[in-house]
């Protein structure tokens, strides 16, 4: 006898493994053909679908129909939509445990069984795992993934430290330090091994504009700590990426996240029998297939990172060919022209030159895609002085194209290719700046010369949201303090939150400031009795008035408590530096009397006994 | 190490008091959220080492993915729980997990 199991088999007639953006759309791709959804089944280890999606707070790159310009964790929620709305069937928290020549075994976590399933087509679509790096402590706790910290911060809203130092400059170390400045740590450098960026520049420039140094030819070889991570040492590594002895330099922070790659997960692949092969182009261990995503195995497709690192807009095309061809199977149907249709909205994507690596590695499956076609010179004009216009600091071409279909204008150019470098026609611009809220980079600015003062807008993702006036600190491209500046006025979106916030900046710094401090918890206080700022006292003397008498009457300075006796000789110090003369020959102002704070009624208690006694 | 209390992108805000959970780590009370894995209620409590090797090294989780099998901890008694993807339940008893963990039959 055969099959005595206490399971009997259960049969779907696609299986998909991975409920990430290549599975939902795969599932989409093959239940909208086939009219039936229930007879597909996804089976995800995750708690909610969505794969990688739910802990992606960032806009995505591309075009509008793979969602470009949409937060990662909305997306995953249309895909999850769209795919239940189909009829599709879930079963989270489930693991493919192994792939057998009679049966796929899967164990439900959450009732604690395994079941048995046939399936006439598999789709796999496992992703991705991080890559481990090796260095002295590695395993402490706070060495962590930078996924896994996405996971906790954006997903959980749990964050796992409070400052943390980054391994790696790619998409997702880039990506993972701005989503920790925004939830509110502290991020203190990022190191990557090789001499350039590896992410997107626009990427690399929302965190350099916000301070955070990266830091190249440099890597971590140790953490330091007895059970926890409490500090970090990293070294300048030589052209073989071998640290170099005595250029140590010791970082104190409570996490480290490891963001240097990810490696494709083929373990159930490659128990399907499918033929797997080393191509380090695509991330280490893949799948041969061929350009329908089929793998070498009879009726086994494969979609997403499975098949090469790369990202999630082209992840959900793999999947929605993977899952058309099999619909094509499973019903008999042509539909060779929607297949040919996302065939063209990969070669799109793989145009530009982030994706040479991919198009390096299919070359040895001997599936060609072709490069350039795009425009790759910025555009030198930043438009007319005087004018409200955006100016787009885009310097790579890389496949996105919101700031064109946005533009309510047609001002903005990227044209067919969507790896061009987009251009504004500043006859047409409007400086409407719904541009710079919707670039997924962040990287659209507005900007207007004015008669005593230049204007700059700028993307604003942060908290809290300043008010109309309020003084700040102005900040260049690497983040280094250049100026004081103001609020102008904020042009609140609640509905996917970057914000516009129009600064004041000085003349001629209009192409300088790209980001602004509210300073909040850094004014440099002169006075502690009346908290005036150092700033104040400058404003005050800068407008003029240089006596010591009238900056007291203006500020309060020297009113409070103390009466002056710790602010008084500061404040001199400040005037005597601003107008260069002397503290010796500026006027030191009166002291009145009394030189404490004295109770009234102590005043008014002896005056009775005066009156008594009289 | 902590909850997020302000987002400017995400929605933070936590519905009522009532919707907290109690279970237990190494016998105190942790409170958690609905929505909690065994390990986000554990880090949001300040607990990151959830278990140490046979060679008494600290480990706590690394991928929070369910792929590394780096937070293994002892749920009700059963080795091998990966906190990372197991949602919290009230009342349910976690245990740092000492090497392999001793199994159950």
């Amino acid at each position: 006898m055969v099959n005595e199991g206490p399971t009997e088999k259960k049969h779907v007639k696609a299986l998909v493994i991975g409920a990430g953006p290549a599975g939902l759309c795969g599932a989409i791709a093959t239940a909208e053909s086939i009219g039936d959804g229930k007879q597909i089944l996804v089976v995800d280890e995750g708690i909610v679908p969505g794969g990688q999606l739910p802990k992606q707070t960032h806009k995505f790159f591309g075009h509008e129909g793979f969602y470009a310009s949409v937060r990662g964790f909305e997306i995953g929620e249309k895909l999850v939509s769209k795919a239940t709305d189909l009829g599709v069937q879930f079963s989270m928290q489930t693991t493919v445990a192994g792939i057998y020549e009679d049966s796929i075994v899967t164990y439900d976590r959450n009732n604690n069984s395994v079941d048995e399933y046939t399936a006439d087509y598999l789709l796999i679509a496992t992703g991705a795992s991080e890559r481990f790096l090796v260095f002295r402590n590695n395993t402490l706790p706070g060495v962590y993934g930078a996924g896994a910290v996405q996971t906790l911060m954006n997903q959980y809203k749990v964050m796992p430290g409070e400052s943390f130092l980054i391994v790696g400059a790619g998409n997702i170390g880039l990506i993972v330090a701005y989503q920790l400045l925004q939830a509110g740590a502290n991020v203190k450098a990022i190191v990557e091994a090789s001499s350039k960026i590896g992410g997107y520049m626009v990427h690399a420039n929302k965190i350099m504009r916000l301070g955070v140094p990266i830091m190249l030819n440099h890597t971590i070889v140790s953490a330091l700590g007895e059970e926890r991570v409490q500090g970090a040492i990293v070294a300048r590594v030589d052209e073989h990426f071998k640290p170099i002895p005595g250029t140590e330099k010791e970082f104190v922070v409570d996490t480290i996240c490891l963001a240097v790659g990810l490696q494709p997960s083929v373990e159930l692949v490659a128990q399907t029998g499918a033929e797997i092969k080393y191509i380090s182009e695509l991330g280490g261990y893949v799948p041969i297939r061929d350009e329908n995503m089929k793998t070498t195995a009879d009726n086994v497709y494969i979609a997403g990172d499975l098949s090469g690192i790369e990202e999630a807009s082209t992840a959900m095309i793999e999947g929605y060919i993977a899952g058309y061809n099999i619909a094509q199977k499973i019903t008999g149907q042509d539909l060779s022209e929607k297949i040919s249709t996302m065939k063209d909205e990969l070669i799109e994507f793989r145009k530009g030159p982030f994706a040479s690596k991919v198009r390096e590695g299919l070359k040895k499956m001997n599936i060609l895609f072709p490069s350039g076609g795009y425009r790759e010179r910025t555009q030198q004009s930043t438009g007319p002085n005087g004018k409200l216009r955006a100016v787009i600091e885009c310097p790579q071409a890389i496949p996105c194209n919101p700031c064109e279909t946005s533009c309510p204008t047609g001002a903005i150019n990227v044209g067919k290719n969507i790896n061009s470098i987009p251009y504004v026609d500043y006859d047409k611009c409007i400086g409407c700046g719904v541009c710079v809220m919707k670039c997924p980079g962040l990287a659209i600015f507005l900007l207007q010369e004015k008669e005593d003062y230049s204007i700059v807008g700028i993307p604003y993702e942060f908290l809290p949201i300043p008010e109309n006036g309020t003084i700040v600190k102005l900040f260049d491209k690497d983040g280094r303090y250049v100026a004081d500046g103001q609020i102008d006025k904020v042009s609140v979106n609640r509905k996917d939150k970057t914000h516009l916030v129009f600064l004041r900046v000085p003349k001629g710094m209009e192409n300088i400031v790209r980001h602004f401090d509210l300073a909040i918890n850094s004014e440099e206080y002169v006075c502690r009795c009346e908290e005036v700022s150092r700033q104040d006292v400058e404003k005050v003397i800068d407008s003029g008035i240089t006596d010591y008498e009238e900056i007291r009457r203006i500020l309060r300075i020297g009113m409070g408590p103390c009466g002056g006796k710790t602010c008084r000789n500061v404040v001199l110090q400040i005037i005597a530096e601003k107008t260069k003369i002397p503290i010796s020959e500026s006027k030191l102002g009166a002291f009145r009397p009394p030189v404490i704070p004295l109770p009234i009624d102590a005043i008014v208690k002896s005056r009775k006994g005066v009156d008594k006694d009289e | 190490m902590g909850r997020l209390v302000e987002h400017p992108i995400l929605n933070v805000k936590v519905s009522g008091a009532a919707e907290h959970m109690v279970f237990y780590f190494e016998d105190q009370p942790i409170f958690a959220l609905p929505s909690d894995t065994i390990a986000s209620a554990l880090i949001a409590s300040g607990i990151d080492i959830f278990g140490f090797t046979e060679h008494e090294h600290a480990r706590g989780f690394f991928c929070a993915i369910g792929k590394c099998s780096s937070c293994l901890v002892e749920v009700d008694g059963v080795p091998n729980v990966r906190a990372c993807i197991t949602p919290v339940r009230e009342g349910i008893s976690v245990r740092r997990q000492i090497g392999r963990g001793k199994p159950k039959w």
